[in-house]
């Protein structure tokens, strides 16, 4: 009965109470809203750095200048062939090597055309990349010795030049005018971190890149070689290994930078994984500061209806009310306050994390755990900044509250 | 029904400094069924008397024995079980719950009492009905005139079925006819239902129209006599 005081209470002054209960709607809507989107984020940096293939090292030719910017993509031909091999041979800590000539193509098939990167590299690339194929097979050795033209379609490039009903394996489509008959594709990748769409791509054996397609006016020149380590540790180990070796081979003069340039891509994830947990961290914090202002919210309102109803409270003792009851009105009033609150700021809070999810374009992580914890928390709240209000009405004197103006 | 020995209470303001002494020994014996009024001066105590006789206050000293027990010295809870079952209050601002409806008002000693919930809104109906405003249940206090405000006040005191109604200054906000209205309700509950009343009040009228007056002055009793009109006991 005195729970159905309370709530009688709370729909008398109904503007009021959903202005207080507002402040927690908000708090815990936040806090929701917050821990999701920040999980969310980390999710998307994880998926990056599994779509790039967890421990991969990546070697640029040409210098590193001060400014810490490189002078463009093969800008400079002192990576060969050779140092990957050498690399292969030489460093132990490194698992695989592959090596990448890059161009861009005009592919054609039929009276489709597309223009896509075309990327030459020996059979070892799609291990090191950890990357499978949808359907057909990858280039072999013999592929390679014999420079065939043959080629493995990314996912877009399909999309592009085929009719979604249609088989490109066994299908010879033409890239800078050079037949190339399908053998593989490849399982769609998506973007990496910034950007860049990993399926746009056509690969075709090294030689075959060199000798047919691409061309080369160094023979055994390569864009970027690229190595997997089984471990982060071990890629750390890998990048020192490897800057020692081709500093030797390349015999760079001492005090002279050296003509490569070396990306570790694990580090790089890493790092901006710890940025995006330490950004969930304070997201989470500031929101549940505002979850504590909204219990403020509902202690200040509750020692104003005190005040305010104290008069009442007189009342209710005359007529044969104890403490106990007095303070149990207080706290239901405290409670169904935080957690309709909390209710309705779950809702909210889910919403404005889809919202958001879908406007910053990563994906959402609602945790059932955030949920429950940030309800759980609205009704402790609740209790909490109700226990004060509450036993200052259950203390009060009848006779003082009866005379109360 | 009631019977108090030396009654005497003392309110201590600022330690020491400021005493006031409401109440300087009052001795009192009012039996079951009787109809009386208390008079006097502002100040000279009758709302202290009716709080302490009502167990809304505790005596500093002196005997207080309701129906033989002796309740002076009761605790908080047992005070407020009291007031719930025994005893019946009207006051003269009426202290009705706003926005609240009649009937919800009537029902509130039933809310903190042992009578089973299903039987709430029957008896706050009937107890409506019984003060002639069987029709004004669903009315908020802010919708009754002050006349019918104090009938919902009187049958709230009565939902409960006390043995003891305790009025300060009952008719004091209200004009002559509305007044003799209540004071006509009042006696008739107390003729038809053997109910005990005291009323507080400066109006000599309505004292006229019960069957005692108690006059106090400076915290005591000074007179207590029948009233001309007195009525042979029914
Ligand atoms: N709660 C209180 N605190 C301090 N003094 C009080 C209190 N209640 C009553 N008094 C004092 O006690 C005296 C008697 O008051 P009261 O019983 O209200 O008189 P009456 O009802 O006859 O006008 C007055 O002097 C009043 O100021
Ligand atoms: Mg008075």
């Amino acid at each position: 009965m005195t729970v159905l005081a309370a709530l009688q209470a709370l729909g008398r002054h109904r503007a009021r109470s959903a202005l207080t209960a507002l402040g927690v709607v908000i708090g815990v809507a936040a806090v929701i809203a917050m821990v999701s989107v920040g999980q969310g984020a980390d999710a998307s940096v994880e998926a990056q750095l599994a779509s790039l293939g967890p421990n991969i090292v990546m070697i640029f030719p040409g210098a590193t200048t001060a400014g810490g910017v490189r002078s463009g993509w093969g800008g400079a031909s002192t990576l060969t062939v050779g140092d990957g091999r050498a690399i292969e041979k030489e460093c132990p800590s490194v698992a695989g090597v592959t090596w990448v000539k890059r161009d861009i193509a005009q592919v054609t098939y039929g009276n489709q055309n597309w223009s896509t990167a075309i990327q030459g590299s020996p059979p070892s690339y799609t291990l090191v990349r950890d990357w499978p194929l949808a359907s057909g097979r990858f280039f072999t050795a013999s592929d390679e010795d014999g420079a065939a033209k043959v080629v493995v379609l990314g996912r877009t490039v399909v999309e592009k030049l085929f009719a979604p009903d249609e088989d490109p394996l066994g299908a010879t489509i033409r890239a800078k005018n050079v037949p190339l008959r399908v053998i593989g594709v490849l399982a769609s990748k998506g973007q990496t971190s910034w950007g860049q769409d990993q399926d746009d791509v056509v690969i075709v054996p090294f030689s075959t890149a060199e000798r047919r397609v691409i061309g080369s006016a160094f023979l055994g020149t390569v864009n970027l070689i690229m190595v997997s380590a089984p471990s982060p540790a071990e890629a750390i180990a890998a990048e020192q290994e490897m800057r020692r070796l081709l500093h030797d081979r390349h015999r760079t003069p001492p005090g002279q930078d050296d003509d490569f340039t070396v990306r570790n891509m694990a580090e790089l994830f890493e790092a901006s994984l710890m940025a995006s947990r330490v950004m969930t961290k304070l997201l989470a914090t500031i929101a549940s500061i505002s979850l504590v202002v909204g219990g403020i919210g509902i202690m200040n309102v509750l020692l104003v209806s005190v005040t305010e109803r104290t008069r009442e409270i007189g009342i209710r003792l005359a007529v044969g009310a104890k403490a106990r009851h007095i303070l149990l009105q207080f706290l239901v009033e405290s409670a169904v306050l935080s957690m309709t609150g909390g209710v309705l700021g779950a809702g909210l809070g889910v919403g404005a994390a889809l919202v958001i999810g879908r406007l910053a374009g990563w994906p959402i992580l609602l945790s059932p755990a955030a949920v429950a914890l940030a309800f759980l928390f609205s009704g402790a709240v609740g209790l909490v900044f109700g226990v004060y209000p509450a036993r200052r009405a259950a203390r009060l004197d009848p006779i003082v509250a009866l005379r109360h103006e | 029904m009631i019977a108090v020995q030396d009654l005497r209470k003392t309110y201590d303001l600022d330690h020491g400094s400021n005493v006031v002494e409401a109440l300087r020994g009052v001795s009192l014996v009012v039996r079951a069924g009787e109809f009386l009024a208390v008079m006097g001066a502002s100040g000279s105590g009758k709302s202290t008397l009716l709080n302490v006789l009502g167990c809304l206050d505790r005596p500093t000293a002196g005997q207080y024995l309701l129906d033989g027990e002796d309740v002076g010295c009761l605790d908080a809870d047992r005070r407020a079980e009291l007031r719930n079952a025994k005893i019946g209050f009207v006051f003269q601002s009426f202290n009705l719950l706003p926005r609240t409806t009649a009937r919800e008002n009537v029902e509130l000693p039933l809310v903190y009492g042992t009578a089973p919930i299903a039987e709430h809104r029957g008896r706050a109906e009937a107890a409506l009905q019984a003060v002639g405003l069987g029709d004004a249940a669903g009315r908020l206090p802010n919708e009754l005139s002050g006349g019918q405000q104090q009938r919902v006040a009187i049958a709230r005191a009565l939902v409960n079925r006390p043995r003891l109604v305790l009025a300060d200054e009952p008719t004091g906000n209200l004009d002559t006819e509305t007044s003799r209205e209540i004071m006509e309700l009042l006696r008739s509950l107390n003729a038809s239902q053997g109910l005990t009343v005291m009323i507080v009040t400066h109006e000599p009228d309505i004292a006229a129209a019960t069957d005692r007056v108690i006059v106090m002055r400076d915290g005591r009793i000074v007179s207590d006599t029948p009233t001309a009109g007195r009525r042979a006991p029914s």
